[in-house]
């Protein structure tokens, strides 16, 4: 049994080591891959709600008898609130401007006076973009003595919640899904990888080393292991964005860096986890079966 | 437990799988003692031996081996027994991926050898007790059987154990390179080491008799107790 390497040379030997090794990381890259994909889309999708969350304004439309000096004054604390991300004034031409674009017909001719009000246009921050909070929103700012009319699109903004909290829900269960799936495959992998070994293990234990000894080498490697594959499927994750933002640029405008680099040492980590924590299990499977079960 | 005796079994039982396969047994050991473990195969000789170095659990009766008490024993203190007995297989168990010189440095820092210099003495005193002085660079599947017999008997030797167990060390050796092996063993109970040595080579211990342990129908004949020839 122990003499089946006569015929084969050093080298030999040592490379079909390696190959098993590269096994492993190709496996282990190839799922982290899949899983800094579907964190990399999570990401987006929640960058990609925010963004429309805050694109979504209200208009705040004052009175007549507001003066440019209120207007200013009360575009200034708006402006100011921890709900607002932006506060634009819109002045009563700019409003007929624009009118009259959308229109197309030239009403203050017709009319003889521009009858719009001045108005600011609110966009709320992300977090704040949802129905209850405007209400109480709309509410504060109603309670201003200048102010007409607070007008958003309720069902807009609900819309955009509900879609986006179904969607985050989907991504995520599958998500949860495929970090399960993969637990299961890279622990058979390893354990396939270590089952090779079963004899040495078995010998080392003999001659009196410790679990913790024997296990060290393996859980060391494991963690090698991990950390090749994690920059792997990075590299890939890299490439595929890369690919993307060719065809889709629009996908770079919410790209950030911060983002990138908590999703690589999200997919490190896990590697270095799944792979070191498999290796260790797996020798310690093997210390504990009794020398006859290791022939099968 | 007089402190030279290194086997202490009283009204043992050993099993296999469920099986018991020995019952009974009174055994005692003294320290420098060569003790020949005789009976065909599968008469529990294995099973004996692994009782002794943890393998199998003691269930039926108290035994104890060099100091440790098997019914005692637990899963964190099996390596630490193995450390006190020096184990030869009859597959030899070398660890194939490795040279000789490796093989026994490896044994040696899982045993919590420290100093480098005192390992590669030890290393080099112990191959040249069984005549293997210039081999430690060869690999396993390099050396003939003898020699990795050898190999495993001076891994055996390097914690300087009181008891070595010998399960068929000569069982897949030509009968010349037998007795060199028997010659070695002899040699290192001399030295103030216990051996158990079990075998089914009648002619083995014809030629070097010595006391004997016959394992037979489920009972351990002891040749001690015996009236001798």
């Amino acid at each position: 049994m122990l003499n089946k390497n006569h015929f084969v040379s050093d080298n030999t030997t040592k490379r079909r080591l390696q190959t098993s090794s590269v096994t492993v990381v190709v496996s282990l890259s190839l799922v982290l891959f899949m899983l800094a994909l579907v964190g990399w889309v999570l990401l987006n999708a929640k960058k990609l709600s925010e963004y429309y969350k805050e694109n979504i304004g209200f208009q705040v439309y004052l009175k007549e008898s507001a003066s440019n000096a209120d207007v200013e004054k009360l575009r200034k604390e708006l402006d100011a609130a921890a709900y607002v991300k932006s506060a634009v004034y819109k002045s009563k031409e700019e409003a007929a401007e624009e009118m009259k674009k959308e229109t197309g017909d030239d009403f203050i001719a017709f009319l003889g006076y521009n009858p719009l009000p001045v108005s600011i246009n609110v966009n709320l921050r992300s977090e704040y973009a949802n129905a209850d909070s405007v209400a109480w929103i709309e509410k504060e700012i109603t309670a201003d003595r200048n102010v007409r009319e607070v007008v958003y699109q309720k069902v807009l903004v609900d819309n955009v919640n509900d879609n986006a909290r179904k969607i985050g829900l989907i991504v995520g269960f599958f998500a949860f899904l495929l970090i399960f799936i993969s637990l299961a495959l890279i622990n058979n992998t390893i354990r396939l990888s270590i089952y090779s070994k079963r004899f040495l293990i078995r010998t080392m234990y003999l001659v009196g080393a410790t679990q913790a000894f024997i296990r060290k080498p393996f859980i060391i490697r494991g963690v090698k292991i991990g950390v090749v594959a994690a920059i792997v499927a990075f590299a890939m994750l890299a490439g595929f964005i890369f690919i993307v933002t060719r065809y889709v640029p629009e996908l770079l405008v919410i790209q950030e860096e911060n983002w990138l680099l908590l999703l690589f040492l999200g997919i490190l980590i896990l590697g270095v986890i799944i792979s070191g924590f498999s290796s260790g299990l797996a020798v310690r499977r093997y210390l504990r079966l009794k020398a006859e079960d290791l022939y099968f | 437990m007089e402190d030279n005796v290194v086997i202490q079994l009283k009204d043992v039982s050993v099993f296999q799988g469920h099986n018991m396969v020995i019952n009974d047994l009174q055994l005692e050991i003294k320290k420098g003692e060569f003790v020949y473990l005789i009976g065909k195969t599968g008469s529990g000789k294995s099973s004996l031996l692994k009782t002794l170095y943890g393998e199998l659990p003691l269930t039926k009766g108290t035994g104890t081996v060099v100091g440790y008490d098997l019914n005692a024993l637990q899963r964190k203190d099996i390596p630490f027994l193995r450390r006190k007995l020096g184990i030869v297989f009859q597959d030899f168990q070398l660890l194939s991926d490795r040279s000789v010189n490796e093989n026994l440095h490896f044994v040696m820092k899982a045993t919590g050898w420290k100093d480098e210099n005192e390992i590669q003495q030890k290393i080099a005193d112990v191959l040249t007790k069984v005549g293997l002085a210039n081999k430690g660079t060869k690999k396993p599947y390099e050396l003939s059987g003898g020699e990795q017999q050898r190999v495993s008997i001076a891994r055996a030797l390097v914690n300087d154990p009181e008891l070595i167990l010998a399960d068929e060390p000569t069982g897949n050796l030509d009968p010349e390179t037998s007795q060199e092996i028997m010659n070695l063993l002899l040699d290192i109970s001399k030295s103030g080491r216990s051996v158990l040595f079990a075998t089914h080579d009648i002619l083995l211990y014809k030629r070097f008799p010595s006391r004997t342990l016959t394992c037979e129908q489920g009972k351990i004949t002891d040749s001690a107790y015996k009236v001798t020839v």
